[in-house]
Order: structure tokens, then sequence, then C-alpha cells
């Protein structure tokens, strides 16, 4: 489904330059759960970026599902997002002012989804994800175990086929931290494939392979059974 | 989508109310301002426009001219034969009509006296040239016959009540007896003359009121405003590169010039368009007050300053306010929103602000517009604003001023990197630089206005203030009607008996009224007389004249016919008179011969310059005479001067003396205060509401400040808090937070000086007499604008500079 060639990174600021990824070379296949770990600044984050379409690489070839990326416009990468990627990040970053069910629902409002098939389609990941009663309120309103669960909600409601997810449990306590992983682990078995970018070891472990990294290259890879 | 859109913006609205609050309170008195301005400047540009055929009507017009060419005179009437003699030459003239004002007059009806303010004789073409709709009679006989008039709607109604008018007799100036064949509606308000009386024009045939001949031959009584119809399409150029050829072939040569001169070397004819009168004619004898172009061009910009600092706040305040929102735009990009979406929601936000802002400046408007009227003393009615043009403006100027003060907000935020946004990267730097661009804006408009409203109001003090050269305190000016004339001795004992009267004099013209009739003149300058060319104009005056008004005599005597009989044959003139004509001093030229009109005479006495006219005309060369059998001139008015204290009692006097000499005349009395008050009075409103608005300009200004400050701070909470941890003290702090924005206020002052010094500098080249540009007013509108600037800063900044540093490093 993925597949990372020689890819480079490079931040550049008026004076300093700093290599994120070099020669970089990752594959994820169809219905894999990969966690990705390594120290800080070796280039995890990038990494989830680009194979989000929410950052460029300088150099190197992403091939999603087949497809070349690299050099997409942000218009074509905007669609693939939306229809292809759901994200979950540490921080929830649910919007402040929609409602539990207006953030999940967000995604569907993007890709032109009719409103009676929005109503029940995010009923459906609201009831899954055993936060229905909670529709009305506003994210402030919620504890974090909640706010990660309607993030995850709001990632799968549009039936991603890969969901990318930068430390997602890393804002919450370790029971609400292992009710997400729980999820996660139930959607990577009803199919979705998904690439987890985290510092504990405890979650890696759900994951089929752990890909280490470290000054922006993959150094090793421990395959889970 | 557009539901979705709509809950977020309400949503963001109510969250940070007090943004929301500006914003709206802004925009809402931005398009308030604009929209009452946009009333205004309609009515002014709507004057004539009804008159159907408004666009082939002109007015002739006449210039008099110097020997060396420049213009003497500009008079919007012309002599009563340019009428017939045009539509005899020029058979491209389709019709033509003349008015003449003969007001004010004593009208009477039975017992009824009245007197008129507005009566004209008019031919009857006017009727059908100005589209004058008839409510009873016919309009292609009613001006017909002599002696019969027609009467406006409410002035039928002030002579004759609930009478029926039709027939009726109404008896003019005590001797032309008229019989009323109609009543008509009065012209609009926006209309450049409103005759309330209309009599037909043969009746100036009768020698005892004007006489045919004169009509036929006068070229000198330039009293008859004249209006002509040219054909669809024709240029009015045309014709009027004839006239002076007209001029030369008709009038007759001035019999007293030594040399010929062609007329056409004196004076020209001009055809003004009928919808340019009110606004671009400034001319001698208007028929009433007209407007000014250039008020309407003031008004327009200072409406835009207003709406462009209103659009600022806007675009500030949003900018600023990106940070708060930053993580919004980054999750929708997330989820697959491209950016053109982002840009359309934003965008969509602020047009709804916008409409919401215009249906409540809508209201406002509607609100405000009886106020309008009564400061701009015009009728301004709400339906002005109801004409599709202006509808469809309000439909679109949502979308305009929204799209203007929401697209640079819109392509800021929508540029955001969601994966920098996302891992909590919320410090936004960037539009900093725009923004501070735009608070400078705002704030060289604001010093801007605040100084031309000090020198306009300053100026107005100056001609309010200013020393006139005579006494214009408790003087009353009354009518001089001819059967006061056997009488006025008598009449002035009686009135003097009384302590309350002090003074009293007659004179042909009063001062804050023009000085227009001008006669040649010739000057005694060593053993010969010779004519002079100086432009000397005339008044005529009593001997009491001089002493009523507290004129002072720079050198000779005032007349005093009693002792001497030859006075009837001297003249006094004023100062700037004597050095026009040449002589060395008053001195050198009381004792000279000097010829007037034909009338040859001595100069008596010579008077310090006083300003007759209003200041913003220069002081010019007059002579003053007494009326006589010789002399051209003749009373027309009353001057009375009154002790001050019991002022009423004195007016109640002065009304019985009047009723007991003249029992069939109106007592009408006028405050020369007064008339000298409405010299200023357009520019007193103008002053007025300049103020007004420039003052809405700064505190939406202010406001916007207030935001974008609260905004800086909130920004910099952090830093202020490892400030305090490193020993920084309160003051230090507010001096820190302060001091960027006072530098804008100051780079804005530094560009808004040279600005408005330039702007001012030009408005008081219209003035004869002006202030010098007060220099203080620029530094003064500067720190008055870094004050309030300052004191919104501190009101906010003192709070966060006092907190506890271990709460604000704590909220990052």
């Amino acid at each position: 489904m993925i597949k990372i060639t020689n890819l480079e990174k490079t931040y550049r600021t008026e004076d300093v330059e700093t290599t994120v990824l070099h020669e970089l070379n990752l594959q994820v296949q169809e219905g894999e759960f990969v966690a990705v770990m390594g120290p800080s600044g070796c280039g995890k984050s990038t990494l989830l970026n680009i194979l989000g379409l929410l950052d460029d690489p300088d150099a190197g070839s992403f091939v999603f599902d087949g497809k070349e990326t690299v050099g997409y416009s942000e218009r074509r990468r905007a669609e693939l997002r939306k229809h292809a990627i759901g994200f979950v990040f540490q921080s929830f970053n649910l919007i402040d002012e929609l409602t539990v069910y207006e953030n999940v629902e967000l995604p569907l409002v993007y890709t032109g989804v009719p409103a009676a098939e929005r109503k029940q389609r995010v009923k459906e990941v609201l009831d899954k994800m055993r936060i229905m009663h909670r529709r009305n309120h506003y994210p402030q309103q919620l504890s974090g175990g909640q706010q990660q669960r309607v993030a995850v909600a709001r990632a799968v409601v549009n039936r991603p086929r890969l969901i990318l997810a930068d430390e997602p449990t890393g804002n919450l306590d370790s029971s609400n931290g292992n009710e997400v992983m729980d999820l996660l682990s139930e959607l990577n078995e009803q199919g979705t494939t998904i690439v987890m970018v985290t510092h504990s070891e405890h979650d890696a472990r759900y994951s089929h392979r752990i890909v280490r990294m470290l000054d922006g290259q993959t150094v090793a890879e421990n395959i889970l059974t | 989508m557009l539901r979705h859109y709509l809950t977020v913006t309400v949503r963001n609205l109510l969250k940070h109310k007090l943004i929301a609050g500006i914003n709206l309170f802004g925009l809402t008195t931005g398009l308030t301002c604009c929209l009452l301005i946009l009333a205004y400047i309609l009515h002014e540009t709507s004057y004539d426009r009804r008159v159907p055929e408004a666009e082939r009507i002109y007015r002739v017009t006449r210039d008099f001219y110097n020997p060396d060419g420049a213009a003497t005179l500009q008079l919007s009437a012309v002599a009563p034969v340019v009428g017939p003699l045009l539509k005899n030459d020029f058979p491209q003239i389709e019709k033509i009509t003349r008015l003449l004002l003969f007001s004010p007059v004593v009208v009477r009806h039975a017992d009824r006296i009245l007197t008129e303010d507005s009566l004209m004789f008019s031919e009857p073409a006017f009727l059908d040239m100005f589209a004058v709709r008839m409510l009873s009679g016919d309009a292609r006989t009613a001006l017909s016959e002599p002696n019969s008039l027609i009467l406006e709607q409410s002035a039928a109604r002030k002579y004759f009540g609930d009478q029926d008018p039709m027939n009726q007799e109404l008896k003019l100036d005590g001797r032309i007896a008229c019989k009323v064949t109609g009543v008509y509606q009065g012209l609009p308000e926006n209309s450049h003359l409103h005759p309330a009386v209309l009599v037909s024009f043969s009746t100036l045939n009768d020698s005892t009121v004007y006489g045919e001949r004169n009509l036929r031959t006068s070229w000198s009584n330039n009293a008859f405003h004249t209006y002509l119809q040219l054909p669809a399409g024709y240029d009015a150029r045309q014709l009027e590169a004839q006239f002076p050829a007209f001029l030369d072939r008709h009038q007759p040569q001035n019999k007293r010039a030594t040399d010929y001169v062609r007329p056409s070397k004196m004076t020209a004819l001009q055809l003004q368009r009928l919808t340019d009168v009110h606004l671009h004619s400034n001319r001698a004898d208007e028929l009433e007050p007209n407007g000014d172009v250039n008020r309407v061009y003031i008004f327009g910009i200072i409406a835009l300053f207003v709406l462009l600092i209103a659009c600022i706040n806007y675009m500030n305040l949003s900018t600023a306010r990106a940070a708060l929102r930053a993580k919004e735009v980054g999750v929708r990009k997330v989820v697959g929103a491209q950016r053109s979406e982002i840009i359309l929601q934003f965008l969509g936000e602020s047009v709804l602000i916008t409409a919401v802002a215009t249906g409540l400046a809508v209201g406002c408007t509607v609100l405000a517009l009886p106020w309008l009227s009564r400061l701009a003393g015009t009728a301004l009615p709400p339906q002005l604003l109801w004409q599709p043009a202006v509808l469809l403006g309000l439909l679109v100027l949502p979308l305009v001023v929204g799209v203007v003060s929401g697209l640079y907000p819109a392509l800021f935020m929508s540029s955001f990197q969601p994966q920098q946004i996302l891992k909590g990267f919320t410090k936004i730097s960037g539009g900093l630089a725009f923004r501070r661009v735009l608070v400078v804006v705002q704030f060289v408009v604001s010093i801007g206005l605040l100084v031309s409203t000090a020198v306009v109001g300053l100026q107005l003090r100056y001609l309010r203030q200013a020393p006139l050269g005579y006494d214009r305190a408790q003087i009353v000016t009354l009518a001089y009607p001819l059967p006061l004339r056997p009488q006025y001795e008598a009449f002035g004992q009686a009135l003097q008996q009384q302590a309350g009267v002090q003074a009293l004099a007659r004179s042909s013209r009063i001062p804050t009224g023009r000085l227009l009739d001008a006669s040649d003149a010739a000057a005694g300058i060593g053993d010969s007389l010779r004519p002079t060319s100086a432009n000397v104009k005339y008044l005529g005056i009593d001997e009491g004249f001089l002493p009523t008004y507290g004129i002072k005599l720079a050198a000779g005597r005032n007349f005093d016919p009693k002792a001497f009989p030859t006075d009837t044959l001297g003249f006094i003139l004023n100062a700037t008179a004597v050095r026009m004509i040449g002589w060395k001093s008053p001195a050198e030229a009381v004792g000279q011969a000097f010829r007037y009109g034909g009338v040859l005479g001595r100069v008596l006495g010579v008077t310090q310059d006083y300003h007759f006219e209003s200041l913003h005309q220069p002081i010019v060369p007059m002579v003053m005479f007494l009326s006589s059998a010789t002399s051209r001139s003749s009373y027309n008015y009353v001057s009375v001067k009154l002790a001050g204290g019991n002022v009423a009692g004195s007016l109640q006097h002065l009304e019985r003396t009047w009723k007991e000499f003249l029992p069939d005349e109106p007592f009408t009395y006028t405050f020369l205060d007064e008339s000298y008050a409405k010299l200023y009075q357009a520019e007193l409103r103008q002053t007025l509401l300049f103020s007004i608005f420039a003052g809405i300009a700064i505190l939406i200004a202010c406001l916007g400040l207030f935001g974008l400050s609260s905004f800086a701070i909130t920004q910099r909470v952090k830093e202020i808090g490892i400030r305090k941890v490193l020993g920084a003290s309160t003051s230090t702090i507010v001096m820190l937070l302060s001091s960027d924005f006072m530098k804008l206020v100051l780079v804005a002052a530094l560009l808004a000086f040279p600005l408005s010094w330039y702007v001012m500098h030009r408005w008081l080249q219209d003035f004869a007499y002006r202030i010098n540009m007060p220099w203080w007013v620029f530094p003064l509108a500067g720190l008055a604008a870094a004050g309030v600037a300052l004191a919104t800063i501190v009101s906010q900044t003192v709070s966060v500079a006092r907190a506890n540093p271990v709460k604000s490093l704590r909220t990052e």
C-alpha cells in the first residue's frame, strides 16, 4: 500500500539547515499495523506528515496505492487525504467551537456526503466509540480519553483505508490509553491499515511490526506476532 | 456546508464577544455614516433633476469685466432685453422664460397684510418648462393676462384659508391689483427656486410697475432670471460661442466712455446647465443660497475614510485572532478541506458580519436621518435611499465590504500549514507587518481628521469674532416702504423719544448683504479729473448711518446736510477706495474732486475699512453718498440701534410707532446679528458635521487599537511572565508593551502632518480673510491621538503586567 524510497527532507531557516529524513525507505502492506519508534527529533513526525500528504519530501519517492504522490498539487493531495486517510493526534485537535457530533461530521461535510447519510454514519461511529451520549457536548466538557475517542471517531468516519496516529495515548492516563489502543486494534482487525508513531513500548506491542528510526533513517525492524 | 459555516461563525462570534462587538459596532457605525452621507449626497445631486427636460434647460448668466479683463461681477440673472433678443436671433432655442423676483413685497387681501418673500413675475413658459402642476386654473392661460397671478398651495392657504382663492383679488406693494387665476403645487424641496406667488409677466408692461419700454431696452437692470431650452443633443457651447457677437450687435455703446469699447470686452453671457445651478453656481443674486459641490466631495471622502477605518479594524482584529483559529484551520485541512474552501469560509464570515452590520446600519440611518436633516438644514427623507440603485447597492455592499475586509485575513489564515499548527506551534507571527501598516493608515486618517476639524473650527471662530469695523450688536433692520418716506423725520423723532432707541439710519443696502451696484468713477488727482480703473461700488446712506453702525472716519467728516446743503454733492469713500484710486492717504483725499455716476462733487470724508460683505469677500473700494434727486440711489432699509438692557421693551415701542405711522405696512424686523450668523451658517453646519464624523472615525480607530493591543498582550503573556521572573517592574512592562504601538502612532503623525497641512492650506485659500495655519494644532492632534491610544493600551497592559508571572507561565 505504501512504498517509500530514498526519502529526503531538510528544514531550512535563515542560517540553519536541519536534515530530518535521509535516504529513508519503508514499505507498509495493506491491513498492516506498523509502530514507528525512536528518540525525539529522529524524524518520526515528519515521516507521518509526509505519509499523510501534509508535507512534501525534498527528494525520493512516495507511492501510495501504486501511484506516485510526490509532485501532487495541493488540491489532489487534499482529495486523496479526505477519502483515504484518517488522523489521530496526541493532543486530539478537536475544534472547540464544534460539538462532538459536528467534529465527527466534519470530514463527511468536506467529502460532500448527503445530510441524511451523514447523520447515520456519525451515529454509527459514535455508537461504536461509545460516545453517543456525549454527542451534544463541546470538547472542553469531555475527559481526555473521551476526547481521543471522538478524535478516533472522526478519523474513521470516512472509512479511510489508512489511519495515521501520532502518539495517540501521549496525553492520556494508562486506562484511557489502553482503551484507545484497543479501539485502534479493533479497526485494524477490520482491515484498516495503521501507522502509529509512539514513544511507548507498551503501545507499540499492539502493532504487527515496529520500525525504529534514528537520525532520519530506519535502523531496525521488529516483527511481532 | 452552508449551515455548518453559519454555525461555526455564530459560535465564534459568541465566544469572542469583545472582538465581535468591536467589529460589529465599527462596521455598523462606519456603514451608517456612509449611508447618512450618501443620503445627503443624493439629495444635493438631485436638485432640479425632476424637471422633465432638465438636461436641455440652461440659465443665462452674465459677467462684467474690468478694463484689464478681470471679472468684477458674476450675476445669476441678466437684463430684460436679453431673453427676447436671444429667442429672436437663435431659432434653435425652443423655449425661453424670464423670472423677476419682486420681494420682499407687501401683499394685501381685504384686511390681511402679509410680507411675501418669494413673489416673482413670470412668463407663461415657466409653467411648462419647469413642469409646474396646476391644482386649479389652466396652465396655458393662467399667466397670459396682465394683473393675474397664481399661488403656490401653501400661499393660497396663507391668504385665503379655506376659501376658494380663484378670481379673488390681491394687492401687491399697495398698488398692483391682481386676480388669482390658479393654484399650483409647490416645486419640490430639491429645486433651486421656490416661488410662492407667480405674477403674469405682462403686468410689468404697465409703466407704473416697470414699463414696456424698459423691458424692451434696458441692458442694465440685470435682475431677470432667464432660462432657455435647447433641442435634444444640441451642444450649448455652440450657442455660447455666438454670444459675444450677439452682445456687440445689440448692446448700445456706453455714452460716457471716451473711446469705443466693444460690449463683449466688458460683459459676457454664459449658459449654465439647470442641473448645475445648485452645486456649481455661487453668483450674485442667486434666487436662493445654493449648495457647494466641494462640500459634497468632502463628505464623500469622510464617508469613505470612516468605512476604511472600520474595514481595517476588521482586517486587523481577524488577522490578530488568527492564532486562536489556527488549530481549526489545521484540523479542517487534515480532514480534507481545500485551501479555497477555507478562504470561502472566512470570506463568508466577513460577508455575514457585514450583512448584519448593513442591516443594523440601515436601521440606524433611518433613525438618524431626521437628526442629520436638522443639522444639515435640509430635508433628507429616508425615501432618498429607497431607490433601486441604492437598494441594489445595499445588497452588494456586504459582499464588497465583506470581501475587502475579509480577503486578507482569509488568505492569511488559509495559508497555515497544518503539520506545524497541530504540533502546537500556535504562535502566528506572520501578518504583523501588514497589521502595522493598517494601524498606521488608521491613525493617519484619524490625525488628519483631527487637524482638519481644528483648523476649520478655528477659521470659523475667526470669522465670527473678527473685528468688522462696525458694530453689529443690537441693530434691528426694517424695510423702508414708500409711505414712510414723507414722514421719516417725524417717525425718527417718535422713535427716539424712548431711551431704548439710540440711533437710526437709512441706507440702500445693509451690512451682511452684498455690494453689487457700481458706476463709473473719476477722481481729482493733481489738477485733472482722471477716470479710475478701480471698480468702486456704491452705497446710499443718510447722515445717521456712520454713527448708528459706529463706523470710524479715518479723515474728514460725516454728512451733515442741515448745516451744509451742498453735502448732497459730497462723497465719503472707504480707505480701500482711496488706496486704489491712488491717493497717498485718507487726509490727502479729503477735499478732492470726485465724479461718480455723472455727479461731480468733493470727497468729504474717508472711513476706515469695514467688512460690509461677508468675510468670504475681500473689502472692495466703495463710495457712500446721500440719496437725493441727483443720485441714482434710494434708501431701502432703516437700521435702528437699540440700547442694551430692555430690548423687548424697545422692540414693542418700535412696533407701536411703526403701526402708528404705517398702519398698512406689516412690521417685520431682523436683528443684524442673525443676518450675520446666516452668512456663516453653511460653514458652521459643515464644521459640526465634520467634527461628528471625525469623532466617529477616531472612536472606531481606537476601538480597533483596543482590540489589537488586547490580542498583542495575550500573545505575549509568556514573555511578560519571563521578564517579571527576571525582575522587570510593572512600569517597564507597560512601557515595553505600549512603545510598540506608540511608535506606529508617531509614524502616522509624521505622515498625517504634511498631508493635512496641504489639504487645509488649500481650504483656507477660499477665504479672503483667514487665519494663519495654526502650527500648534499639529502636535496637539498628534498628542491627542497618542493620548487616546496610550490610554487604550495602558488600560489593558497594567493588569497583565501586574499579574503573578507563575500564572502566565503555566498557561503555555
